[in-house]
């Protein structure tokens, strides 16, 4: 067996199992496309008869899908901007310092990490509810999900910053510069691919995120699309045509930025989930 | 004029101590190497000149100011890294003039200067390359110019020639220590090399485990060696050393397996006190078995071509540096020659020299 | 003055100030819930005295209470077969893909990557897909079953209560399993070849490589793993509340589903914090597993 069979042989059983794997997506696309009729033909049909794309300017419009894109778009955006501020520099700390401290700094981190959502929202119901905050519903929801994934975003910078020499740090504090200048002209620009790919990890995660959104945001005008979805998803509901055209929406530009930057992401996730 | 004193310096990271009552007084203009094994300080010792590591206890001035609460910035001195630390986003003109940006020179002026280092250090041509487009000893090039272009106080090199090889270490040498004349600079240079101390320095600092063993001109320290651990630490390959005891009249005779010898050498030292004998390799000869003061039997034997070494088979065991090829085989018989006046005579409790 | 900006400009004041002030939004508002928590499962708590500290203690009255309810065993069993049904899906499935592309073709990796939307997409999406997949009459699901010959009639996953757990666990596992083969995978290309070449050298198999060479190479990466579903697991809420709410009649209900039902939909705080209080107790001990897991990172 030659070395090229070899390899198109494993190329074509790859791409067998990731068809396989990803058809849960193919089949939102083409739900989505079918009518009111094909959509519940038995044997059911793989490609539909006669593609309906106005499905989705309708879907768009009957549900108002500009504002739930808003929606998300903004709480996303805040959380990202908020963890990255915050969760930059305890990155950098945690990363450059090896001792007691950092470990029982780090130890709270990944504790505070892993509690669920779901069973953190009534406290943080009582205090936004006592501070007025959930007068400003999404800024509540930012300020929930800042605290939920600023662990997971400091986790996988500190181990951008690991990679970063020390000596180039000491290297410009001896050629004149402060802490603080040899930190922002030296050490973020080195880890900038770094934060900039957890950023978007956590961006995507905030786009999609959904407990909090649901329990603290009462006004439809305000709720981000995960809500709405959720809403549209009546217990006994057969417009799963318009379903899935509201997912397709709602998720092609994450998965359009996700395959994009893959192999940034892929390794930014991996280089920091295991350390 | 001292350029650098060190007076009582001490350093602890957390129970260890790593630097111990450091007293230590640089002349200006003058090369000195601080030398000694893996973890003696030497690193430390100069980390804390720099200021990149906070010292516990005593005080450091440079130029007659202390120093010892300055951040490194309000130090004035360049360093060069045992990895170099070139600003890998960098170019190479950006990475020499770094440190003129940060203290507010202006653009054309930075450029002015990064041309005028370069030419003197051969880098003109590559200054809009990146530090990753560049060979190992253009990169140490970088890093040397980045030191220079600043005129500070003091030069300090933290094993600068360690990541080059061998023929490229020993040419980079000559290179650091002419350019350190030219520039009349004062310079601080930690190896743990200790050719590269004995051949580059005006003044050699020996370190072990955070204290000051001795420090004096090189070949002082190869002439009169203060206690065992310099003996052995400096010259290559290191010195032989033979147990013996004192006798009457602060006679020393020493012992192979084959009959007491005495030496000609007068110690200071109550009778029955143990010693250490030193001979360095390339004092003892070979001779006939007859001739020597000494007899022992070859072991093996080891040729560069042009040196040869010749280990004995005794106890302890001896090495002999001859120059040329000689023809003697293991188990062979041989004599040993030497000059009493090339022996040196160690405590042996406290290992100092006597 | 002049101290304080020096500090904060060259010293210590400079790693205080960036480590403090996220620290303090993490301590208000993960921290304090945390304890908010903690505090109200001992006490008696209805919708007027939610905001108040001081209310009546009647320690371990609301475990007894939760308990004593018929669901409780039930559902802490869901849990468990949620978890443990979960995390081995995930992970077998994922171990098997990882070691197919670990055979190393032209486009293995980018191949590999892709499979990784399964994990950024928002859960609820997932879950709306899975359930419009797992549709009892017209789910291609239940097709592919029948026609591979699995199945005669119909399951009805969604509504059927002996299946309704088990929808949201192949949902769950397909969300996990690409997650999972990346992880392993980096695990897997992180074993230096020479020790397969010296092992092959010494006369071992391919399987026989795999138990005594891949295994036990891998044994952090599978610990830090494992630990990560755990957490990952106990804290899916989403496909829940898209596919079956965890109904019929709390047949897929699940403990984390059910604190934020008893909490938000029956307004029962002080139960729910209790559920929140035994699951953060699981967690902590899983992620205690997973730093030690981590700790053989070397700094040099």
């Amino acid at each position: 067996m030659s070395e090229t069979f070899r390899n198109r042989l494993l190329l074509l059983v790859a791409l067998a199992l990731a068809a396989v794997y990803l058809f849960p997506l193919y089949w939102m696309y083409i739900t989505a496309l079918k009518t009111g009729s094909e959509m519940f033909r038995t044997p059911p049909s793989f490609w539909p008869d006669e593609p309906q794309w106005a499905i989705f300017p309708f879907v768009f419009q009957l549900k108002g899908m500009a504002q739930f894109l808003w929606n998300s778009v903004v709480i996303a955006s805040g959380s990202v901007a908020l963890i990255a501020c915050l969760g930059t520099g305890a990155a950098y700390v945690l990363a450059r310092y090896r001792n007691v401290w950092v470990d029982v700094g780090l130890f709270l981190v990944l504790m505070l990490q892993v509690l669920p959502a779901s069973l953190m929202i009534t406290p943080i119901f009582v205090l936004f509810t006592l501070t007025g905050l959930l007068d400003f519903p999404r800024t509540a929801v930012v300020l929930a999900i800042a605290a939920k994934s600023m662990p997971f975003f400091i986790v996988l910078v500190r181990a951008t910053f690991m990679s970063v020499p020390m000596e180039l740090e000491e290297a410009a504090l001896v050629d004149g510069n402060s802490r603080a200048g040899a930190f922002w002209s030296i050490v973020l620009p080195l880890a900038r691919n770094g934060i900039l790919v957890s950023a978007i990890l956590i961006f995507m995660q905030a786009f999609g995120e959904f407990v909090y959104s649901k329990s603290l945001i009462q006004e439809i005008e305000l709720q981000p699309s995960s809500v709405g979805l959720n809403a549209f998803m009546g217990p006994n509901t057969n417009e799963w045509n318009r379903i899935m055209a509201f997912a397709s929406i709602y998720v092609t530009p994450i998965l359009a930025t996700f395959v994009l930057l893959q192999r940034r992401i892929v390794s930014g996730l991996t280089s920091g989930a295991l350390k | 004029m001292k350029q650098i004193v060190f007076s009582g310096v001490n350093k602890y990271y957390g129970a260890f101590h790593a630097l111990k009552d450091i007293d230590l007084a640089i002349d200006k203009g003058s090369f000195v190497a601080l030398v000694g094994p893996s973890g003696c300080g030497k690193s430390t010792l100069l980390r804390s000149l720099a200021g990149l590591e906070k010292i516990t206890g005593g005080d450091i001035s440079i130029a007659g100011e202390v120093v010892t609460a300055l951040p490194p910035r309000r130090r004035d001195v360049a360093m060069v890294f045992q990895s170099y630390a070139l600003y890998p986003h960098m170019t190479v003109e950006e990475n020499l003039t770094y440190s003129l940006k940060v203290h507010g020179v202006s653009k054309a002026e930075r450029k002015r200067a990064a041309g005028e280092v370069a030419a003197t250090t051969g880098l003109s041509g590559l200054l809009h390359r990146y530090p990753r487009e560049l060979s190992g000893g253009q990169r140490q090039r970088v890093a040397m110019s980045r030191a220079i272009i600043r005129n500070p106080k003091a030069f300090l090199f933290d094993e600068p020639l360690s990541n080059l090889d061998a023929a490229l270490r020993v040419h980079m040498r000559k290179e650091i220590r002419a350019l350190h004349d030219r520039l009349g600079a004062t310079s601080v240079y930690v190896t743990h090399d200790q050719i590269e101390a004995m051949t580059m320095a005006d003044h050699v600092v020996v370190m072990r485990a955070g204290v000051i063993e001795q420090q004096g001109r090189p070949l002082d320290l190869y002439d009169k060696p203060a206690n065992k651990f310099v003996a052995g630490f400096i010259g290559s390959p290191a010195m032989n050393f033979i147990p013996a005891t004192v006798e009457e009249g602060g006679r020393v005779t020493v012992d192979l397996g084959a009959g007491p010898v005495e030496l000609a050498v007068a110690v200071a030292a109550p009778v029955g006190a143990r010693v250490l004998i030193g001979i360095r390799p390339e004092h003892l000869t070979l001779t006939a078995p007859g001739d020597g003061r000494l007899v022992a039997a070859v072991a093996f034997t080891e040729s560069t071509g042009f040196t040869t070494f010749v280990s004995t088979a005794t106890t302890p065991e001896l090495m002999v540096v001859e120059t040329g090829r000689r023809a003697v085989a293991s188990g062979d018989r041989v004599g040993l020659a030497f000059d009493d006046a090339s022996v040196h005579v160690f405590d042996a409790e406290t290992e100092q020299r006597l | 003055m002049r101290r304080l900006y020096s500090s904060l400009v060259d010293g210590r004041g400079f790693d205080l100030c960036l480590i403090g002030v996220p620290l303090a939004f993490l301590i208000v508002l993960s921290g304090l819930p945390l304890v908010y928590n903690v505090v109200m499962s001992f006490q008696a708590v209805d919708m007027f005295s939610l905001g108040s500290f001081i209310r009546p203690w009647v320690g371990f009255q609301n475990y007894r209470e939760l308990v004593a309810q018929p669901e409780f065993w039930p559902i802490m069993g869901h849990t468990a077969t949620f978890l443990a049904a979960s995390i081995a899906g995930q992970f077998l499935l994922g171990f098997a893909l990882a070691l197919f592309f670990w055979l190393d073709f032209p486009g293995a990796s980018w191949l590999r990557g892709l499979f990784l939307v399964s994990w950024v997409m928002p859960g609820l999406v997932v879950g709306a897909v899975w359930n419009w997949l797992l549709s009892g009459d017209f789910g291609v699901f239940n097709f592919v079953l029948r026609e591979l010959h699995v199945i005669s009639g119909n399951v009805f996953w969604r509504s059927d209560p002996t299946f309704a757990l088990w929808s949201v666990i192949i949902a769950n596992i397909w969300l996990g399993t690409s997650f999972n083969m990346i992880l392993l995978s980096v695990g897997l290309s992180s074993i230096p070849a020479d020790l397969y070449e010296a092992a092959e050298l010494d006369g071992a198999g391919a399987l026989t490589r795999f138990w005594t060479i891949t295994l036990p190479m891998m044994r952090s990466t599978i610990g830090a793993l494992i630990s990560l579903g755990l957490i990952f697991t106990l804290q899916q809420f989403d496909l829940f509340a898209a596919i079956t709410s965890g109904g019929p009649n709390n047949a897929s209900n699940v403990a984390q589903y059910w604190a934020w039902d008893l909490s938000f939909k029956q307004y029962d705080f002080a139960k729910g914090a209790a559920i929140s209080v035994i699951m953060i107790a699981v967690v902590m001990l899983a992620s205690v597993y997973y730093v030690r897991s981590t700790r053989h990172e070397v700094r040099g």
